[in-house]
């Protein structure tokens, strides 16, 4: 009796390893499939105001407080930033990405995982960050893309646009 | 629809461990051990986690290289570590998760229970939160995954709307910081989890934080076992300018994470906060369960005879260990039969436990286990005592009546000798019950200190009509046989605290008192005590000399006699009145003081609400006597006072 209790309990532990060995690593996940390539679209840029400044009439300054007669109006609101991703002729991802803030008067944050077939592919990233009009920065790319390797897209205005990294 | 799912799941349960009773046997099953097992992994999870720490380097190269020569250099102590930290943490959540499942079947978490029930489930995301934590600092392949879905689980939020995973967008962009960061909540965390684990049982009356040792160790020797046999180890170095592809994912921890990409992050705080509060709401949901009053039944518990309140929904042993009485108990799931007792009167839903441990016959004869059984109305039990506070052996004992003296008209001391010159250890304020020949037990109180245990000194007062107690004054003599069992009671002096001791006495009620205060100046106890002794009249304070005499002799010792009916030939100058209006007229904020209060159940009721009303914390107040529940029929009402019992 004492024995079948040892081989019970050994019954029951095993299962019990098993199952936390187990569980711990499998099944296997996949992120991105095989033969994929990943391209991420990550900024953070501040839109033109949608409003230009202007200069305030003598009339309008003189109804104003002394300590607030600023020379120039600027409303803060700032203009949503479109963005379009093109790979081979195909829009793939296309969006208006509103400022950040109550006031709307933040920047446009935008992050998107694209997962894309792995080999040669010509990508085309268009931005305007003006309220109207066409785009405003262009940029055109062609990537011999690897399975499992990741490009990110970057924007930045100082360094004249977008960034393909990776 | 509820009530199905609870009764399959009880099904299911009971079967299960009913299988395991089998291979464990009832006492070591460690199906009944659910959440002490979660608290043994959690010690487990700690301390080989703080053996990896003192290898553990926070930096982006140093990490995944000091996992690496832990697991791999040192694989004998540190990579067994990093594997029975891993494990531990993954069997945590597994036994947490059939923990809060087995509350949930055996509809555990209503009432007064919803306290448990939320910091349980605040408890397992604070697990959750620290495991997924853990998996970010080895910095392999995983750890970026997790790193990475993490970022964009949480920028879905509209706080962050995409900036959190800025700092992970490039392989320049993570730094040594980041590791420090990590590190820190890796610790923070789990010491949160630590506190609230300590205010989650703080409300299970003796909850036990820690399996019995055998279920311990072969726990922890299977663990070393597949620690040995399939050790946890990394996967490459993270890469952020590659792509996560397929990777061994822990599905103890990482289970919503697929959904992130599956729908997406939204709906997985959709999924994961409904869950919540779905899991948060669950206590206060019908169907409702309202068996009887709001406030409860109360239990008359013998052999204690003792009243005390039950909620609703909460088993007798709960009730029991809750008011101090030290009712044995083992699984405390219907599975081992230790707490198994008789319902002398009322009506109780026996529970669901294992068929083996209690037979129909038993139950037809009023046996219930009283850790599964609830009460339907006020009831009457008996419990046969296996130990008392601190593990004193409660025992049946044979003396003889060594001498006896009459204090008063109507108080008798008694002195016994118990057979073979054997010492009984007891605490002071604790009871014997004497047994009478029928079988009948009478209660009285040690009134000697333990160390003058070499006769055990009693206090009986003459109840008209009595039995015993007219036995003792009309026949009793010298040399008489008597049978006792003992000793009982958890009203005994608690010598934890530093605050002023009050006793409040009275009539016979000063029979325990006199233990403690003797046992008090014994020990050198250096508290300040104030005995107030009510009585009718002058002739009822039977052994007023020796608290005058204490008075005399020890600076912290003061005595106040109170007569509430004095008569013209006591020409009494002292206090008069009702014995506890007379402290609150002493004491009117009684927040810093400790109250024993020994006597009839008239005077503790009328007391108790007058101390607590002037500031008295309820865990200074001690008493044996509780509120009557005028439902119970007791063969013996008056056995409930103290001192002068019956």
């Amino acid at each position: 009796m004492k024995a079948a209790r040892f081989v019970a309990q050994a019954l029951l532990y095993v299962p019990l390893m098993v199952i936390l060995g187990y569980f711990s690593t499998q099944p296997r996940f996949t992120d991105i499939a095989h033969g994929q390539a990943l391209v991420r679209l990550s900024f953070s840029h501040a839109g033109a105001r949608k409003v230009e400044c202007r200069q305030r009439t003598p009339e309008e300054l003189a109804k104003l407080p002394p300590n607030m007669r600023a020379a120039m109006d600027c409303p803060r609101e700032r203009s949503p930033v479109k963005v379009e991703i093109e790979m081979d002729g195909r829009v793939i991802f296309a969006a208006d990405v509103p400022p950040a803030g109550f006031t709307k008067d933040g920047a446009s944050t935008i992050y998107r995982r694209l997962p894309v077939a792995a080999g040669k592919h010509r990508f085309v990233a268009r931005l305007r960050d003006r309220p109207e009009g066409e785009f405003n920065y262009v940029h055109e790319e062609s990537l011999d893309l690897a399975p499992g390797r990741a490009v990110v897209i970057d924007f930045n205005a100082a360094q004249g646009g977008f960034l393909f990294k990776g | 629809m509820l009530t199905l799912i609870h009764r399959s799941g009880r099904w299911l349960f009971h079967r299960a461990e009913g299988v395991f009773n089998f291979a464990f046997g009832d006492r070591l099953n460690p199906l009944y051990y659910l959440g002490p097992i979660s608290y043994f992994l959690f010690w487990i999870v700690v301390a080989s986690g703080l053996y990896l720490y003192v290898f553990f380097s926070t930096g982006v190269n140093q990490a995944y290289d000091s996992v690496e020569y832990l697991t791999v250099q040192q694989w004998y102590l540190g990579g067994v570590m990093r594997s029975l930290h891993r494990y531990a943490s993954d069997g945590m959540v597994f036994f947490m998760l059939l923990h809060l499942g087995r509350h949930f079947f055996f509809d555990q978490y209503r009432s007064f229970r919803w306290f448990s029930w939320i910091t349980g489930i605040v408890l397992l995301w604070l697990v959750y939160a620290a495991g997924i934590n853990g998996y970010m600092l080895p910095w392999d392949r995983l750890a970026q995954f997790v790193v990475v879905a993490t970022a964009e689980w949480f920028d879905w939020l509209p706080i962050f709307n995409g900036t959190l995973i800025r700092n992970f967008i490039f392989q320049e962009s993570v730094n040594d910081r980041l590791f420090s960061l990590l590190s820190f909540i890796h610790i923070g965390i789990p010491l949160g989890t630590l506190f609230l684990l300590w205010v989650h049982t703080q409300r299970v009356p003796q909850a036990r934080t820690n399996p019995p040792w055998p279920i311990a160790v072969t726990l922890l020797a299977a663990l070393v076992v597949l620690s040995l046999v399939k050790p946890a180890v990394s996967l490459e170095r993270a890469d952020l300018s590659a792509a996560v592809t397929t990777i061994p994912f822990d599905w103890f921890y990482l289970t919503v994470y697929p959904l992130i990409y599956e729908w997406s992050p939204g709906a997985v705080w959709a999924l994961t906060g409904g869950l919540t509060a779905l899991l948060v709401l669950l206590p206060w949901l019908p169907p409702k369960r309202r068996l009887g009053p709001q406030e409860g039944f109360h239990i008359m518990v013998h052999p204690d005879n003792r009243i005390i309140p039950v909620r609703e929904g909460e088993s007798v042993l709960d009730a029991a260990l809750k008011e101090g009485i030290p009712m044995p108990f083992e699984c405390r799931n219907g599975g081992c039969g230790v707490c198994k007792g008789t319902v002398l009167s009322g009506r109780v839903d026996p529970g669901l436990y294992q068929s083996n441990v209690l037979t129909e016959e038993e139950r037809q004869a009023g046996k219930a286990l009283f850790c599964v059984c609830t009460p339907l109305s006020d009831i009457e039990i008996e419990y046969e005592p296996k130990e008392a506070p601190g593990g004193i052996p409660v025992k049946t004992y044979t003396a003889r009546v060594e001498r006896m003296r009459k204090l008063s008209p109507d108080v008798m001391q008694v002195f016994l000798k118990p057979g073979g010159g054997e010492k009984i250890r007891f605490y002071p304020g604790q009871y014997i019950n004497i047994i009478l020949p029928d079988g009948e037990k009478r209660a009285f109180s040690f009134a000697t200190a333990p160390h003058l245990a070499d006769l055990i000194e009693l206090h009986v007062r003459l109840i008209p009509g009595g039995r015993f107690t007219t036995h003792v004054f009309n026949e009793m003599k010298e040399g008489d046989p008597v049978r006792f069992e003992g000793p009982l009671g958890a009203f005994f002096l608690r010598e934890d605290s530093r605050k002023p001791i009050i006793f409040v006495a009275g009539a016979t009620g000063f029979a325990p008192v006199k233990a403690m205060v003797e046992h008090a100046f014994h020990t050198g106890l250096k508290r300040q005590m104030l005995l107030y002794w009510g009585v009718r009249s002058l002739k009822d304070l039977y052994l007023a000399d020796l608290p005058h005499q204490w008075e005399r002799e020890h600076a912290n010792f003061k005595f106040v006699p109170v007569l509430s009916e004095a008569r013209p030939e006591d020409h009494w100058q002292g206090r008069t009145g009702l014995v506890h209006e007379a402290i609150i007229e002493d004491f009117p904020d009684l927040a810093e003081h400790q109250i024993y209060a020994c006597g009839s159940v008239a005077m503790v009721e009328a007391a108790h609400p007058a101390f607590v009303s002037h500031g008295l914390s309820a865990d200074d107040c001690f008493s044996d006597a509780f509120k009557l529940a005028p439902q119970i029929q007791a063969r013996a009402t008056e056995m409930v006072k103290l001192g002068g019992r019956l």
